[in-house]
Parts: structure tokens; sequence; C-alpha cells
């Protein structure tokens, strides 16, 4: 919640709360989305962060109305941009907010372009939509918007077609056409995991100076825990459909609040050649979301598992400002619950700890 | 989160609610069972109602081919003369005649204008005498299954004049068949012109059967001859009979017998010709693949019907031969290529597959591999495309068939009967109905199974969902 | 491009090539030989014959002599209608099966299109439904089934009106090639619709239509724009096979409705064992045929940016 000089509580950008999505297939009900709330605000930069099938994407992608229905289907929830509703519906006060309030890119930006298509058309496509703009004026703001991504001599790549773009390239068209419109939200589906390591950072710090330059608000799915350090905030980290931790960068790298924020970081390779360090795999599998178990979802593979676990699913336990944990260990009868959680860290990573954005953003570049 | 769920009251749990958990408490079972790809397949292929109603009209057709003839034992090649083109349901019954004898004992023409019937009309022969027309020269003799246009002169079958004035009376043997029959007698001026002078009747024909023909076909008994003008049944011919008066269900089960041999031996054949090309030309690999599947390139070039009516003639067809080896043998020297293609490039594909070089990686006998990787995943592309190629099959030899290329008659096919059929269609539709009704629900059936069968066994889709 | 053009030309030929020697073989494997059928053929007249026509030369050199002739575009001469050239057969009757393949093909293309997009847009509801089970038909009926009653249907509505509306058979007016051109592509038409609904569906699930989709266009808009263009593509890819298909429907429909075109022709020959009109338009059909894949697949290149630019 942000105040105004007025004093008045004005709406978050995007909050969404209780957000639960179902897909209905022929071997049952699976309960992608189970109960998800988070919020965020101008400049900022939200990363969702969880394995494969955790429901980030289906989270996300719920939002923009991309989630075909059925299969799936709503089954609770809100989600409200500056106080307006936008689930369930594509358009606010007669208007798409797709392409126009908030913008979208996709993991692989080979097959997310119209193959038939020019790269020039297709951005100019958005802004002959939402702004009303003639033909003309459009391409020949698709060159300066591909100029800004990067690419070099727009002009001519504004012809071309998608498969005559590498595959960062592309990525950066994809940003482009997202940022057309100057949304005030850019959402980033795994924008990097189909490209070369040394193509990524090239995207990300696109994604970063148009940040910087327009306020655009970035929320980040990936699982890449080397991308949220570089480039969150604040960050959700998501298992079996829910959001299980939620904090700020530091606290998920500094004082992670459950166990499976810290077996991600053990399982993530570290870039510090000194250090000595064994990277530790989660055991066991994500449950069957089919039907979820009923206590805490990570319980089958959590080192500290007790015998609530298995019978009641945690509440989120606030451990600092803005800081929660969904997990039983932060219970009052469980006393040093947190540092049995931040120990397992110390003893997995023999004190190599990455980088995160806000702490050392100089290093990082 | 700005919303904090409500923490449950600690009285609910239990005292070692928070001690730690240990081994086999903590693992989740699986609830979905594992299955196998051909249960996995069956599964789906079941819950596909229009593939699982197809299968039982595949099934039922099989039955009606193999088994049919043992129950409606009719010869199919026997003629029934008294009913010839008659459409299914047709009235059965003809009449105990008298042997023919020709018309001696003419009465007297009627005073009264108009054509009267003399004595029964039958099959055997219709007798017709009317009032003399005024100003007639000459009478014409008309006969018609629809009722005549008096305005535009139009009357039907032109049978013949009388040959004078005088003789105001006919007799008709020609070709006669049962039903509704529209007799018109039209006068002739002195030019031999008909003029607008005309009577007509409508007489409904019955068959007539003779006592001695009765015996022949085994309707009655030599000792027990009932009296003139009983009304026998003729046998019944459930879907009707074709031009010959021979049976059509007898004659759609032979058909049935060919079509479907031709439509599911020349699919197997070239099938296995396709997976034996196939399978050599992708294990082997290299120069000898290239020069194989160009080969193949070529063959699948060659305009498909064109070459099989050429291979057709090529052959030759002797007397007494059905046509049927080589209509199959056409078939298996132009159709293979496509399954030794799609063979080869299943093979080639699967060897490359991450996953098989893994579970050699991980030591996997030759055995093992072909077994579990090549055959589940070449199997079912087989299987998808021997059941589209039935209907190709069927199809081919129906077309064949139709354009006098396919089996040599008498030897009847679906595609044969269909060609008799179509002669006559404007007048008993049912000949060509029905054979071109088997063709379809069975090409049908065999298409919607396929459909099925593939979205059954496509594992691509399996992981989609 | 151009050097992919000359390329598949010269495959064609060797395609051509080797349909004329399997043409060649087929008819030389005949039990006896063409002259045989004539009974009453005394001796003499059957030695000047078998002289005329080069079949007393040995296989071998009848193949050149073959060949030779068919580098030069001579057909031969006809067996049964004696000193008609087979050039001038396919002269004069391939023009009206040209006529009515290529209104085939375009009545095929249009609805095959139209219907397949209809599918997909409506999918799962009424139309879809109807549209489907008329393919599932026009895929299972044969055509001589469908030219058979078509023409019965147009003998019981001009019965009904009591005037000629359509002509039942024969050739020579617009009316004459409406409804067999039609029954020539329905078939086509039935597997084209099937095709585009299937290249439909797989679009909608796309990763660019989801793309078109977070950008805020209007269904309308990506309909257009990005689904019909993308899922015309596989339909051009079969038009090659299409028009084969087409070809040798015509066979059936020219027969069925009497009209004088170079399949009717070709089946009377077939049913006269008249060998040199049957192999040379069999080489005819095969070589038009050969030339028409090879347009299309130019077209297709020409069509489709990634393999015109590459």
């Amino acid at each position: 919640m942000t105040q105004n000089g007025s004093g008045e509580t004005q709406p978050p950008l995007l909050e969404v709360n209780d957000l639960k999505v179902e897909f209905d297939t022929y071997g049952g009900t699976v309960q992608a989305v189970r109960g998800v709330s988070f919020s965020i605000e101008g400049g900022q930069t939200l990363a969702i962060v969880g394995e494969s099938g955790c429901g980030k994407s289906v989270t996300v992608q719920t939002l923009m109305g991309l989630v075909p229905m059925p299969p799936g289907r709503l089954k609770s929830g809100t989600a409200t941009l500056r106080g307006e509703n936008i689930l369930g519906q594509t358009q606010i006060g007669g208007k798409d907010f797709r392409g126009s309030e908030i913008g979208m890119i996709f993991q692989d930006p080979m097959t997310s372009l119209n193959p038939t298509m020019t790269i020039g058309r297709q951005i100019a496509e958005t802004l002959e939509v939402h702004r009303g703009w003639s033909r003309k004026k459009s391409l020949a703001r698709a060159v300066e918007l591909l100029e800004m991504a990067r690419i070099p001599e727009a002009a001519q790549r504004a012809k071309q077609y998608p498969f005559e773009f590498s595959g960062g390239m592309l990525q950066r068209a994809m940003i482009a056409m997202a940022i057309a419109c100057e949304p005030a939200i850019l959402i980033a589906d795994e924008p990097t995991t189909a490209l070369d390591v040394t193509i990524q950072a090239q995207v990300l710090d696109l994604m970063q100076d148009l940040q910087r330059d327009r306020g655009t608000a970035i929320i980040l799915i990936t699982h890449d825990l080397g991308v949220v350090a570089r480039m969150a905030d604040e960050v959700a980290v998501m298992y079996a459909g829910q959001i299980v931790e939620r904090g700020s960068v530091d606290d998920i790298f500094y004082r992670p609040a459950h166990p499976y924020t810290v077996g991600l970081r053990a399982a993530m390779p570290s870039n510090n050649p000194a250090a000595e360090h064994r990277l530790l795999p989660i055991e066991g599998s994500p449950p069957d979301l089919f039907s979820p178990p009923v206590g805490c979802a990570y319980a089958a593979r959590c080192p500290h598992a007790m015998r609530v676990c298995n019978t009641h699913d945690p509440a989120p336990f606030a451990v600092g400002k803005g800081h929660f944990g969904k997990c039983w260990l932060h219970h009052e009868r469980v006393p040093g619950g947190a540092q049995r959680i931040v120990s397992a860290i110390a003893g997995a990573t023999t004190g190599d700890v990455v980088q995160p954005a806000s702490a050392n953003q100089g290093d990082a570049r | 989160m700005t919303q904090q769920q409500p923490i449950p009251d600690p009285a609910m749990f239990t005292d070692d609610a928070f001690e730690p958990l240990h081994g086999e408490l903590r693992v989740q079972k699986l609830t979905r069972p594992s299955l196998s790809y051909w249960q996995d397949a069956w599964i789906r292929l079941k819950a596909n109602k229009r593939a699982i109603l197809s299968l039982y009209i595949v099934i039922g057709m099989l039955l009606f081919t193999i088994l049919g003839p043992q129950v409606w034992r009719v010869n199919p090649a026997e003629q029934d003369l008294l009913q010839v083109s008659s459409a299914p349901g047709a009235d059965r019954s003809a009449v105990l005649v008298a042997p023919y004898r020709p018309w001696t004992n003419i009465p007297p023409a009627p005073i009264k204008p108009g054509l009267k019937l003399v004595g029964q009309a039958t099959t055997q022969k219709v007798q017709l005498i009317w009032a003399p027309i005024p100003g007639a020269a000459d009478y014409r003799v008309y006969r018609d299954i629809i009722a005549p246009d008096r305005q535009a002169g139009i009357y039907g079958l032109p049978l013949g004049t009388t040959g004078s004035a005088s003789d105001t009376y006919y007799e008709d043997l020609l070709d006669l068949r049962a039903g509704t029959t529209y007799y018109s007698v039209v006068a002739m001026n002195a030019e031999g012109k008909d003029t607008a002078k005309s009577e007509t009747l409508k007489i409904k024909l019955i068959d007539g059967i003779t006592a001695s023909e009765a015996v022949d076909r085994g309707l009655l008994k030599p000792d027990a001859i009932p009296p003139l003008g009983t009304i026998l049944q003729l046998p019944l011919h459930p879907a009707g009979t074709d031009y010959l008066g021979r049976d059509m269900l007898a004659r759609l089960m032979q058909g049935a017998q060919v079509s479907l041999f031709i439509g599911i031996v020349a699919p197997l054949l070239y099938v296995l010709f396709g997976i034996g090309y196939g399978s050599i030309a992708g294990f082997l690999g290299g120069r000898v693949d290239q020069v194989m599947m160009r080969f193949a390139d070529f063959v699948v070039a060659l305009p498909f019907l064109l070459f099989m009516i050429l291979f057709k003639i090529g052959f030759g067809i002797g007397p007494g031969e059905s046509g049927i080896t080589p209509l199959i043998i056409s078939m298996t020297i132009l159709l293979w290529p496509g399954t030794a293609r799609l063979v080869r490039g299943q093979i080639l594909q699967v060897r490359e597959e991450a996953y098989v070089n893994a579970a050699q990686l991980l030591g996997a006998r030759t055995g093992y591999l072909v077994w579990r990787h090549m055959i589940p995943n070449t199997m079912g592309v087989i299987l998808v495309t021997l059941t589209f190629a039935i209907p190709t099959a069927i199809f081919t030899e129906a077309f064949l068939s139709f354009i006098g290329m396919g089996v040599a008659p008498p030897t009847a096919s679906w595609g044969s009967m269909s060609n008799d059929g179509i002669k006559s269609m404007l007048v008993h539709p049912h000949e060509l109905f029905f054979p071109a009704l088997m063709i379809s629900i069975t090409v049908l059936a065999f298409n919607l199974l396929g459909d099925g069968l593939r979205d059954a066994l496509d594992a691509k889709m399996r992981s989609r969902e | 491009m151009l050097l992919y053009a000359i390329k598949r030309l010269i495959l064609g030929i060797i395609t051509v090539w080797f349909i004329a020697t399997a043409t060649f073989l087929a008819m030389h494997a005949v039990p006896g030989d063409p002259l045989s059928g004539d009974k009453a053929m005394t001796a003499q007249i059957r030695q000047n014959l078998e002289k005329k026509y080069g079949l007393d030369k040995p296989i071998g050199e009848q193949y050149l002599i073959y060949l030779n002739n068919l580098a030069h575009g001579d057909l031969g001469i006809s067996y049964t209608q004696k000193n008609r050239e087979v050039n001038d057969i396919i002269r004069e009757n391939f023009p009206i099966s040209a006529t009515l393949g290529i209104m085939a093909v375009v009545f095929a293309g249009i609805g095959g299109t139209l219907f397949g997009a209809l599918t997909a847009l409506y999918r799962n509801k009424w139309p879809d439904t109807v549209i489907m089970l008329a393919v599932i038909l026009g895929i299972s009926v044969p055509s001589f089934v469908f030219a058979a009653f078509s023409q019965l249907i147009i003998v019981k509505i001009n019965t009904a009106l009591g005037f000629s509306l359509l002509p039942v058979a024969g050739w020579g007016t617009v009316s004459h090639i409406l409804v067999p051109s039609m029954v020539l592509g329905l078939g086509t038409m039935a597997y084209l619709t099937r095709l585009m609904r299937s290249s439909m569906l797989e679009i909608v699930s796309s990763d660019y239509i989801r793309t078109a989709n977070a950008k805020g266009l209007a269904q309308t808009r990506i309909f257009t724009q990005h689904q019909i263009r993308n899922a015309i593509l596989p339909l051009v890819t079969v038009l090659g096979p299409a028009i084969a298909a087409i070809t040798t429907g015509s066979f059936v429909v020219e027969l069925v409705f009497a009209i004088p075109g170079l399949g009717r022709y070709f089946v009377q020959a077939v049913q006269q064992l008249d060998y040199t009109v049957i192999m040379g338009t069999t080489v005819f059909f095969g070589a038009f045929l050969v030339l028409m894949v090879i347009l299309v697949d130019l077209l297709y290149g020409f069509i489709d940016p990634r393999v015109r630019l590459n």
C-alpha cells in the first residue's frame, strides 16, 4: 500500500488476491494455482520463482486472459489494476488492457512471433490497435522501438521475418513489441530460459534499462535464482501452486523463511569458484496436483517435516516487514524453528552466497 | 500477502504434532496408477465414442461378410425372373395362372367408350379391348409406369398398332413387370399419325405364375396344386433384386467378401512390404538408404489410379478369373512407398532420440530397445496407417470396378454392383443405393476408427495434456 | 530459388521418363500382343500391322523408338480409331477436362478454406458439427455415388419445376459445368476442410497467437491477420496431390455426366484396349501431374517467406 500526499490510500498498481485456477483434464482436475496473492507497485520488479509446473506461468497467464477456459477454470480470487478488476475479462472501460497497460514477453521467442509477418508489422500492429495510429506512423515508431531494443540496422530489420532473426534478437524484438504502448507493467515469463547464457545478460540489461527510463513495473517469472538476484526487488517463491515465501530479495537470500527456498538455494550453482560448493538436489518430486496433500505440500521433501505438516496446511507467518514464510517452523510451539531453516544454508553452502542485485549491483554487472 | 489467513487454533494439534517425522510417513503416494502405452491407448480409444461405434460397425461388417451367407442361404447367382429389379418391400404376391395359350376367343368390342381389361392382368399377359373411337384409322397402344401426359401426347412405350380400325383389342406380352401400369390407346389417322383422341386405363399388374413354374421354384408341391387364381407368395428378397433378378442381399454379402478381402489383404501386403523396405533403408542408412528412398520417390510420382489400370491390363484377365489377384498385386506394387517412408523416418527418428541413447548408455540390450522403444513408437503409426489404408483400398476397388476395370463379372463386388446399379438408377434406385451404402458405411467406419486410433496412440498428444 | 526450380524441373523430367518406362513395360507385359484382340484378322494384315506399329522388332528397339517419339512429342496413332493421332485426341479433349478440373480445384479450395475456418471458429458448436459431419460423408462416399445422386436430384428438380433448370448430362454451356465440377471437387473439398480445421486449431494454440492475444488484438483481427494466413499454407502443399485426385476423379464424373473430356476418353480406350491411346494419355497425365506438383511447390515457396528467402 502506498500513501500519497493527501494521506489517502491509493490502490496498488496490481493486486492479486487468493487466485485459484483449475484445469479439467481427462485424468481429473488439476489444481494448478491454489490461492496466490501478491501486489506490485510502479518501478518495482517482482520475481516469481519456482520449479517447472509450480503454477507460476499459469498465474500470470490467467491475469492476461491467456488461459483457455475451458479446460481452465477460475475457481476464486480477485485481481485489480489500479483498483479496477481485470480477472475474467480483458478490457477496462471498453479498452483492452493487454498490450496497452500490461505488456508480456514469453519464454520461446522463436515460436512466439508470427512466422509469416514482418517484425515491423507485428510491432506496429499493437500501436495501430491501441493508439489508433496510421500504418505508416506505427511502422516508423516500430523502427524506433527496435533501435531502442538495440537492434542494429533497425529499419532493414523491421522488414524481415522472424526466421531471419537470432533468438536473442527476437527476444529483444519481443520486448520492443511489449513496451510499444508504454505499459505500466511488463510481465516476462521465463524471458531468458531459451537463450544462450551470453545473450541472457543482454536481454536482462535491456529490461532493466527500460524500467529505469520509464518506471515500468516488471513481473519476472523464472526458475533461475541468478536472474532473481540480478533483477528483483521483491521475490515470491512458489511451490505446488502456492506462494510459500514472499519477501525482499535480501530476505530471500539471507533470511529465508521456508525450507523450500533453502533447497532452491542449495541446488543452485555458484559463480564463486573459490568456494567449495556441492550442488544439493531437492530429493523427491513435487506433489500430484490432481489431489494435493492435506497438509503442507512440501512436507514430503522437507528435511524439517513434523507430524503437523502432514495434517495441516501452514498459514503464512510474518517473519519480518513484508516478509512471510508459509511454514509450521515459525509456529510458537517450535522454539528456534526459524533458526533451523537458516542454519541449513550455512551447512549446505559453506558461506558462499549469491550477490543479490540490491546488495551489490556494481559487481553483478 | 496482505491478507493473513487465521492460524489454526493450537488446541486442535495433538501433543506430538510438532515432533519431527521420520521414514515411511514422509512419502506421498502417487494417486494415479501408471499405465503401459497400449493400456493408455485403449483407455483413450474407449473414451472416443465415435471410434468405438466404428469398431462395432467394422465388427458387424465382418460378421455380415463371414456369417451372413450362413444365415441367408440364397445363391447370389440365381436369377428370379419373376422379380427382376424389384425394390425391397415390393409386393411379393403372385397369382396362379393357367399356362399361356394364344388369345382366340376375343369378346365383342364394348359399346361404352373406354378401355377395358379382359381377364386378369398378370405379368403373363394383359388383354385389352375398347370401343371403337370415331374417326380412327388404326390404333396404337402405349404402356407407361407413370400417368401419361395427354396434352403433350406422351404415353410411354409404344407397344404396337392393331393394324386396322376394326381391331379394337390388344394383347401385351412384352416384358411385363408387376406394379401400377398405364395403358393408352391412341387413335391414328389415315396417315399413320397419332391424333389427340385417346383412352387410358390404369391397372395394377400382379405377378402371374403357372403351376409348373411354381413347382420348379419349390413354391408348390406337385401333388397339391391349388386352384387357379390362388395367390402365392414369391421368395423374399429383403434388399430387393438386381436387373437380372438376383437377390441383392446375397450379392451384397458376396460383394462384401470381395471388397473387404481386397480392402484388408492389399493394405496388409503393401504395409508389410513397406515396413520391410523402410526398415532396411532406415537401418542400413547411408548410400543404400538414399538410393532406396529415391526409387520410392519415383514410385510415388506414378499417377496411382492410371497405373492401377495399366497394371490391371498388363496382368490380363483370362476367362473365369475374378481379377482380384491382379488388383491386389497392382495395389501392392504402387502403394508401398508411403509406409516405407514413414517407417524409415520413424526408425531414423527413434534411433536419434535422446531416450534411446540414454537407454543404450544405461546398458539396455538391443532386444529391449526394440521392444520397449522402437515398437511402441512405430507400431502406433503403422497401425494408424493400416487403418487408413483399408478405406483407400476399398475406394480404389470400387472406383476401378465402377469404370469396369476392377473385378470381372459375374464376381460381385460393391464397386461392380454400383456400376450395374447406376444404369437403372432413375427407375430402380435401390440397386445403386445398397452397394453405395455399404461402401460408404465401411469406409466411414474405418476412417473414424483410424482417427480414434491416431488420437489414442499419439504419444505427443499424451504428454501435452 | 531459380536453382531450386531448375533442379525440380530436371527431377521432374526424370520422373516423366520413369513413368513412360513403367507404362511401356506394363503394356508389354500383356499376354499376347495388342493386335490379338481382333480375331477377324488374316495373317497378312496382321503382319502388315505389326510392321506398321513396329511390333515385329525386338522389345529393346521398340522401347528406343517409343522414347524417341515421346521426346519429339509424338504419342502415336490410335489402334481403334484409324488415322487419329493420340496428340489430336489430347488436344481436343483435354481442354474440356482442364476446364472441369480448374473449376473443381477452385470450388474445393474456396470451400475447403471457408468451411475449415468456420469449423475452427465455431469449434464444438453446431456449425462445426454440421460441417464435420458433411466432411466425413464427403470423404466416405465414393464420387460416382455423388455423381449419380446429383443426377437423380437434378432430374427430380427438373420434373418438379416442369422445365429443365440444369442439364442432367452433356457439355457445352456454363450450366453444364456447374454440377459436375462441384461433384468432382467435393472429395477434395472435404479433405481440405479437415486439413484447414486441424491447421487452424493447431495455430489457435500456438505461441504466436498467445502473443497476439497478449498484445490485446481483437479476436477478429487475430483471426484474419494471424490465423487464416498461416493456416492456409499447409493447404497449398497438398494442392499437388489434390490436383492428382481431381484428375483421376474426372474419369468417373465425365463418364457419369457424359462429358467428352480426356478422362472419359481414357476409360473408353481402356475398355476397348486401345493401347497407344492408353499409353499416350497415361504419359500425358503423368507429365501433367508432375508439372503441377512442381508448380505448386514453387507457388508455396513464393507464399511462405521462410521458403522464399532461403
